[in-house]
């Protein structure tokens, strides 16, 4: 094996060591979090591996596989010219698979007075775009990826990693967030076209305030703007599956989750543009108790 | 010999009720359970006890005023072999 560069990244309650066989990656990420502090005393929650897929290929066109603590086996190796997508996708992985302190929702969130809207829904419905833009537009950003539930309190923690933009968010973006914030364009990933934002500084700066959960959003990108009640048994369910580690917090995760549903009110949000939507959620917003 | 039920125990079991439907968390298993109408009123009528799908069909009728029909004891029967596949309900030996 050969030698193993590092950064270490403090992200919300997560502290990341991402250990690299090449430096291209980790300077990448080290420009993109210059504003994010350095975890405490060097202790680390979990650690992100990128290694070549064999160890001649970190000279010949050079492929990272992205190992750590958790990992999947079938994870593909990614060109090294998306090592920082790897690297991001590595984190991912790790609190996808091995946070506990929170009940993780893949959701995005972003608070404004003191109250978070989540929103959360299936790959494409427009969750992390909404929260970029809305973050552009007065309120706080919290997370594009995972929404972190308190066991305890039933308050929303920030996961600010960057933002992952994917296909036409990246140009809808480029258009209100400035160049600098942008990390480079990596085409044809598995994800599509992606390119990284820094999220605002207020983000990083609060990174470790919660917000109390005020409104939960289904958006459905691409259908004619309406807003729909839905039941709860129906929310709990969704939920469920938008959890990665529901299950394995047991009654934990049943008290957090259930105190959630009963308390959180909800839409299902239909929008065919990012303008529209936000008006919608501005109006919501306004009638909120 | 008619065969016998009990329920899990309910220091076992977390009652949450959402709109339409009942969630029930088995601590045991860990596995969360959402049931509809009746299974949660089978379990609840049977309390501790060990008792025959005629048994708690009678329950039933007294507790929630339901009109007995030749059906109900097919149905209450019918969700004991379910909840006993989620492991809710055991069947009672000897």
């Amino acid at each position: 094996m050969g030698e193993m560069h590092q950064i270490l990244l403090k992200i919300g309650p997560a502290a990341f060591r991402i250990a690299s066989a090449w430096r291209e990656p980790l300077d990448q990420l080290a420009a993109l979090y210059s504003d994010y502090p350095a975890p405490a005393d060097q202790s680390v929650d979990f650690t992100v591996r990128l290694e070549p897929e064999k160890p001649w290929r970190r000279f010949i066109r050079p492929s990272v596989h992205i190992g750590g603590d958790f990992w999947l086996p079938d994870a593909a190796p990614l060109p090294l010219k998306q090592g920082l997508l790897a690297a991001e996708m590595g984190m991912n992985l790790q609190m996808a698979l091995g946070w506990r302190r929170h009940l993780l929702l893949h959701a995005s969130s972003v608070e404004k007075d003191s109250k978070a809207l989540i929103m959360t829904g299936l790959s494409g419905s427009g969750k992390s775009t909404l929260s970029a833009m809305l973050a552009e537009k007065g309120w706080r950003f919290m997370g594009d990826e995972f929404a972190l539930l308190s066991l305890d309190s039933g308050q929303i923690s920030p996961f600010p990693r960057l933002i992952s933009l994917k296909n036409e968010a990246i140009g809808a973006m480029q258009k209100i967030a400035a160049e600098s914030r942008f990390g480079p364009e990596m085409n044809a990933t598995p994800k599509g076209d992606i390119r990284h934002l820094v999220p605002p500084k207020a983000a990083v700066e609060r990174m470790d305030a919660p917000a109390r959960p005020a409104l939960l959003l289904f958006p459905r990108f691409g259908h004619a703007p309406e807003l729909r009640e839905m039941g709860k048994s129906e929310v709990f369910v969704r939920l469920t599956q938008a959890s990665t580690n529901y299950v394995a917090l047991g009654e934990a995760g049943f008290r957090a989750l259930t105190r959630f549903v009963d308390q959180v009110p909800v839409k299902a949000m239909d929008y065919q543009s990012t303008d529209q939507a936000e008006a919608m959620i501005r109006d919501l917003w306004s009638r909120l108790p | 010999m008619t065969q016998k039920y009990r329920a899990a125990a309910q220091d076992d079991l977390i009652w949450h009720d959402l709109d339409s439907m009942t969630l029930l968390y088995h601590r045991p298993s860990g596995i969360t359970h959402m049931l509809a109408d009746p299974a949660p009123a089978v379990l609840e009528v049977m309390e501790g006890h060990s008792l025959t799908a005629a048994e708690i069909a009678a329950r039933l009728t007294a507790t929630y005023e339901i009109e007995a029909d030749i059906d109900s004891e097919d149905i209450v029967l019918a969700r004991l072999e379910e909840l006993s596949g989620l492991g809710l309900v055991a069947r009672v030996t000897g």
